[in-house]
């Protein structure tokens, strides 16, 4: 569970994030909506220790974030996080076995094979990630996060740069495996329509938390509007 | 894993001035160690004179050969490792942020020693290539012929030593240069200008303010720059004005040293600097920028520094000389007086002005080569 309380962020003299106060239970698929510059990023590098807030309490799993240093952050994100970004940043002198072994290692997890098949890329092993396509690279992005069994999957803008047929390919398969393994997912988006394959919905505005509500039925990645 | 043994071997600019440290001290210490014994052997006082000056400049030769390029060596690695880290700071970044300790990312830039390692073994087979040759010109005359001895511990000192020890600091400061936030590695750094700065900045004429930018951006660009003028303007004034005392073997070998050094520390600097500098150039020339300014605006900073490393090393050449006649040879009454060498200096002056001009002009047309289309292909 992440319970994050009167959380704080101030960059440049200017707060970001003003009083967030939020609670996401395990194994939900929660969405952080909102507009550009409306702190939903922020808040997601402060709930998954990428970065620490300056004012409130986040506790994750039993941990508590703002009580740890830059080591102990580190050693928490390598138990407990996964994290998917719009950007793939993969390494590029890497083939997409050993990009995926990156997580994998973390975690002594000898099946990643099965996890690069579950993305459908079991044909592309051997390929760099220059010759693959946004869509594959971004499959592989998701094998990488998911080889190192995170407990909680963070996901900023994961369609951002996908056109509407790869962007829900890509949906479909983090949600299927979600299903699958049960591990909770905290997606940033400011795409509304994804927000109907979420079970919890938070809407942000200007650094605060606008709305909170749960969606009765989710909606599959073909379901939803683009 | 995450730095690529590709990486650590193409540092062409690091193997190179280990290769020269290492040649040059393969054959003086081996010369200096396989001719200390025979100090017992020697009768005539004007010999022993003669034997103590052979021996105190194949010292001084590697210690400050050896010292001075090592140093350079070691800034370049660190320069390289900055570049890396700067240019490779998102996958880095990821990374860390999937829970690798800096310790265990840091770990993996060993293999920045590896071209250490290829320098120096390089320069010591090289050395031990031109031994003979090297002994026939450095023995004097009466002492016979002096058997070359492999020493093991030279090939440690040489080789090894180095090595290792080159790799643990590229390894140290890869771990501290990695102590930056996961965000700003993801992100890059974020430039946070005063108002001043900023008023000072909207007064000046653009292309003058590019020059200024990009020397401020890539500040340890500066010292390669005055260190290839340095080494061009030192190694060839002392090369061509030493003919008096050492043989022409010893004195070309110092001229070409010296020329290999400048060009690929200048190589590198201006490579560095351009390919830094790819997105601005294309989007200057896009907006109609002449090559000449697109040219000035990138490379023009950097002249008064190549100048001042001129001057720089006409000074050392002179001292460095003028110190080792004054000790080391002191004993010695042969050697003749050493005075500054006006018209090598002069000489020197007008094959660096050519070689710069040639440079910069290679590099507009380099700069001429860059389209807004192929910047905008690798992005």
């Amino acid at each position: 569970m992440i319970k994050a309380e009167n959380v704080v962020k101030t960059y440049n003299s200017q707060e970001v994030l003003k009083g967030i106060s939020l609670e996401i239970y395990d194994g939900e698929f929660v969405v952080i909506l909102g507009a550009s510059g409306s702190g939903k990023s922020t808040l997601l590098s402060i709930l998954s220790g990428l970065e620490k807030a300056d004012g409130g309490h986040i506790e994750c799993n039993g941990v508590c974030l703002d009580a740890l240093k830059d080591d102990q952050l580190t050693a928490f994100r390598k138990e407990q996080i996964g994290f998917i970004f719009q950007q793939y940043y993969l390494l590029s002198h890497l083939n997409v076995e050993d990009n995926v072994k990156l997580g994998a290692n973390l975690a002594n997890n000898k099946d990643y094979r099965q996890i690069i098949e579950a993305v459908g890329l079991k044909d592309k092993l051997k390929s760099k990630p220059s010759a693959l396509s946004g869509g594959e690279q971004q499959r592989v992005c998701i094998a990488r996060a998911l080889a190192k069994n995170p407990k909680i999957l963070f996901l900023d803008e994961p369609t951002g740069a996908l056109d509407e047929v790869t962007g829900r390919e890509v949906l479909d398969y983090i949600s299927k495996l979600q299903k699958e393994r049960g591990f909770t997912v905290v997606m940033v988006t400011h795409n509304v329509n994804i927000a109907d394959m979420a079970e919890k919905v938070v809407k942000m505005n200007s650094g605060k938390i606008v709305e909170i509500y749960q969606n009765s039925a989710r909606k599959s990645a073909y379901e939803i509007g683009w | 894993m995450v730095v690529g043994i590709k990486d650590g071997i193409k540092l062409i600019g690091i193997s190179i001035v280990c290769f020269c440290a290492v040649f040059v001290c393969t054959f003086m210490l081996n010369y200096y160690l396989d001719v200390l014994p025979l100090e017992e052997t020697l009768t005539d006082s004007a010999m022993t004179a003669l034997y103590n000056a052979q021996l105190a400049t194949a010292k001084f030769t590697s210690v400050i050969t050896g010292g001075v390029l090592a140093a350079i060596a070691l800034i370049m690695l660190f320069f390289y490792i900055k570049l890396y880290i700067d240019s490779h700071s998102q996958q880095l970044g990821i990374v860390k942020a999937f829970g690798y300790s800096r310790g265990k990312i840091a770990g993996s830039f060993w293999v920045f020693g590896l071209s250490v390692f290829i320098g120096c073994a390089l320069g010591f087979c090289i050395g031990w290539a031109f031994m003979r040759s090297i002994y026939d010109d450095l023995t004097i005359e009466g002492m016979g012929e002096i058997a070359i001895n492999f020493h093991w511990e030279l090939l440690a000192l040489l080789v090894f030593i180095p090595t290792t020890v080159f790799t643990a600091l590229a390894c140290l400061y890869a771990y501290c240069a990695l102590r930056r936030p996961v965000l700003q590695l993801l992100k890059g750094k974020s430039e946070r200008i005063s108002a001043r700065k900023e008023k000072e900045r909207k007064e000046r004429p653009f292309i003058w303010q590019m020059c200024i930018k990009t020397l401020s951006s890539k500040k340890s660009l500066v010292f390669f720059v005055a260190f290839s003028c340095f080494c061009f303007s030192a190694m060839v004034q002392m090369g061509l004005s030493m003919e008096n005392l050492t043989s022409a073997t010893m004195g070309y070998m110092i001229l070409l040293i010296g020329l290999i050094l400048a060009i690929v520390t200048m190589f590198m600097a201006i490579t560095t600097l351009i390919n830094g500098n790819k997105k601005n150039i294309s989007v200057m020339k896009a907006f109609g920028y002449s090559i000449k300014e697109c040219s000035l605006s990138i490379l023009g900073g950097y002249a008064p520094f190549a100048l001042l490393g001129f001057g720089l090393g006409s000074v050392y050449q002179y001292g460095l000389l003028k110190i080792m006649i004054n000790v080391v040879f002191a004993n010695v009454e042969i050697v003749p007086e050493y005075k500054f060498d006006v018209p090598v200096f002069f000489l020197t002056l007008a094959l660096f002005a050519i070689c710069y001009l040639a440079l910069m002009l290679v590099y507009s047309f380099k700069i001429n080569k860059i389209s807004v289309k192929e910047v905008m292909i690798e992005n």
